[in-house]
């Protein structure tokens, strides 16, 4: 089980659930003997209140006993209340209750012990307690009386239903209760999920002061990763931006001399030829870099019609310098989910391209859709032929030599927006006839 | 043509140096942002070159600084930053042209030619008068077909004066322009340069207004 709020839900009502039915079970056994005991005492009440009517009058008049005991729940046909008396010479004689039923001799001959259960003569259980007493003229005498248990089921089976109902509003309560502690509790960690979600669209840290004790260790770590995290990128970045500084001038220089040389006729083809080959590696490598780097800490939204419009004006000069025409149409207030500068880089690379290829017109569409925005560079070119799109994406892979340029442009434009969850796709635009650049970027929405 | 030249690595420094002298151009250097920042707002240069990493003050911040104060001349950036953000950076703090290092020369003086082409509204790098035609790309004049052979100065003033053409040029203009800082200015050597031109091109093609200065007539 991997989700946190799963296991303590669950957890916590089968912990509930557990200690609702054992609470249950006890309360219902408690309830169960108190209702027999309570049966038992008057069962035994009963069974005085006969023995006490044997003991007046069955040694003069056994006859005499039913008016003796004188109740008249016994009186009445079948009430479920019954009595016997045996005498040791065979004699029988029992309450009105009984009709011409007879109770069946006890089992157990304890004396004055609740001593068994049976089948009266409505055929409802009945409970017995029955008394053997010997009479002054020595007379042995059983006493026997016998009460209906149907209604003692009865109370216990409303007791148990009421039980039952007030534990099951128990346990929906206890669910509920569950429901929202774990919600409660878990409310940092989603504070903390939102937070870091956030801290990637801004420069701004965790503030670990507001998370619960328990949870701020964990939110001073991970701000703690992830400043650190931004500041290797950072450093990374600069350290690249220096490198390549340091090497491209004095590649400058030498690329100087060679092509002196060359003009003095030296042979220094294969020279000039190695040295292209580092260029294009370190550009390469560079681009590589910034990509593997792109998305890894840095705040990643991007302004997307500042950096639109900046491009746009930017290539716009570019455009009418040779006499081509450059049109953008872009929605305001979008913003991107990607670095400006990598967002900037991937705009330069196709804008140049199209600048390169294009015949009279270059144009530029940004169309927001659900959660994200569609950019598509069009120009009226020759286009890539479909069968060597693949090829055009390669690294260093340049279809046409005429052109200046390293034929990285693609492959590392490709490579930026993978870094950032997207792709570039390649094709034939559908109006101009050239070919068709275009990426789709995350929105992110705008903060109050 | 006056250039001034910003880069703080000496060797690729006089490398370019010496192409754009062959070229005909007066050229100063400078190797820190802050003499760079003076040197530009206070001499007229015809196109500046500016590197970017340089010691003393950012490139970016001198340019800055050169546009505020109301420096005109076209500025041409030679970098080894090849993202398109700090491109479209420079060319937004008011940049003309962009050229990433490590770059061919033969390119940076085309793009040099068409900046300074740009900024005296000249669409072509080839300009003719009359029977005269000089070709800015070579440096190369002809009068009626036939090649005709200048020095480094009487070239740099008639260079000069065809990318000026139709405005009057003045004897200090013309001095500021095609000696470098630390180059002898005598306005009197311009009319030696001027005499000398009209003797090899002939009398028409150069208008003198006394007392005033020179100039080619605009083309038709």
């Amino acid at each position: 089980m991997t989700s946190l709020r799963g296991r303590a839900v669950i957890g916590g009502i089968l912990w509930a659930a557990v200690t609702i039915l054992l609470g249950f079970a006890g309360l219902q056994s408690f309830v169960d003997q108190g209702a027999e005991e309570r049966f038992d005492e008057l069962l035994l009440t009963r069974l005085s209140q006969v023995v006490t009517a044997v003991e007046n009058v069955a040694a003069t008049n056994p006859e005499a006993i039913a008016g003796a005991v004188g109740d008249p729940v016994f009186m009445r046909s079948m009430s479920g209340l019954y009595w016997q008396v045996e005498n040791d010479s065979g004699q029988v004689f029992r309450s009105a209750s009984l009709d011409d039923h007879v109770l069946p001799r006890p089992r157990l001959l304890v004396d004055a012990a609740p001593n068994d259960r049976f089948l009266g003569p409505m055929g409802d259980p009945v409970r017995a307690m029955s008394r053997y007493l010997t009479l002054d003229g020595g007379s042995l005498w059983h006493v026997q009386v016998a009460k209906s248990i149907r209604g003692l089921q009865q109370e216990l089976a409303q007791l148990r239903e009421i039980m039952l109902t007030a534990f099951t509003f128990v346990i929906v309560i206890g669910v509920v209760g569950a429901l929202l502690q774990v919600t409660v509790a878990l409310r940092p960690i989603e504070k903390l999920r939102r937070d870091v979600q956030q801290r990637w669209t801004s420069e701004g840290g965790l503030d670990h002061g507001k998370y619960p004790e328990e949870v701020a260790p964990l939110v001073y770590d991970i701000d703690t990763l992830l400043t650190r995290n931004r500041e290797i990128v950072q450093q990374s970045r600069k350290q690249a931006a220096d490198l390549g500084h340091a090497i491209k001038t004095p590649a400058a220089i030498m690329r100087n001399e060679l092509d002196a040389l060359a003009r003095a006729g030296q042979p220094v083809g294969e020279a000039i030829a190695a040295l292209d080959r580092l260029d294009a590696q370190l550009k390469r490598a560079f681009g590589r870099m910034r990509a593997q780097t792109g998305i890894a800490a840095l705040p990643a939204v991007t302004e997307m019609d500042r950096s639109l419009g900046r491009m746009v004006c930017a290539f716009g000069d570019m455009a009418a310098q040779r006499n081509l025409t450059l049109t953008a149409d872009y929605p305001p207030g979008q913003r991107l989910r990607m670095d400006p500068t990598d967002l900037e880089e991937v705009l330069g690379n196709l804008l140049d391209n199209a600048l390169k290829w294009a015949s009279t017109a270059i144009r530029l569409t940004a169309i927001p859709q659900a959660c994200g925005v569609t950019i598509t560079i069009e120009d009226d070119g020759p286009g890539i032929p479909p069968d060597q799109i693949a090829l055009a994406m390669g690294s260093g892979q340049r279809l046409d030599i005429a052109k200046p340029g390293t034929g990285l442009g693609l492959s590392i434009t490709a490579d930026l927006l993978q870094a950032h969850g997207s792709a570039l796709l390649l094709d034939q635009s559908a109006d101009l006839g050239g070919l068709r650049a275009r990426f789709r970027l995350q929105s992110v929405q705008a903060q109050g | 043509m006056r250039i001034l030249l910003v880069e703080d690595e000496p060797v690729l420094a006089q490398q370019i140096n010496t192409v754009l002298v062959t070229e005909g151009y007066a050229v100063d250097i400078a190797d820190d942002g802050i003499a760079a920042e003076a040197l530009g707002v206070s001499q007229p240069y015809d196109t500046i070159l500016l590197d970017m990493g340089l010691p003393g003050r950012d490139g970016m911040q001198v340019l800055k600084n050169w546009r505020a104060a109301g420096m005109r001349a076209p500025v041409l950036i030679l970098s080894a930053r090849d993202g398109w953000t700090e491109r479209v950076d420079g060319l937004d703090a008011g940049a003309d042209d962009y050229l990433i290092k490590p770059f061919h020369m033969p390119e940076l003086s085309a793009r040099l030619r068409a900046m300074i082409r740009r900024k005296s509204e000249q669409a072509s790098p080839v300009f003719e008068r009359d029977d005269v035609v000089f070709d800015s790309r070579i440096n190369q004049v002809m009068v009626a077909g036939q090649g005709i052979s200048l020095t480094a100065q009487e070239m740099a003033v008639l260079s000069y004066l065809f990318h000026h053409a139709g405005r009057l040029v003045s004897r200090t203009e013309l001095s500021q322009h095609i000696y470098h800082h630390d180059g002898a200015r005598e306005s009197n050597t311009i009319a030696v340069f001027i005499n000398r031109l009209r003797k090899k091109l002939g009398d028409s093609l150069i208008d003198t207004v006394r007392g005033r200065g020179y100039m080619i007539k605009a083309p038709e």
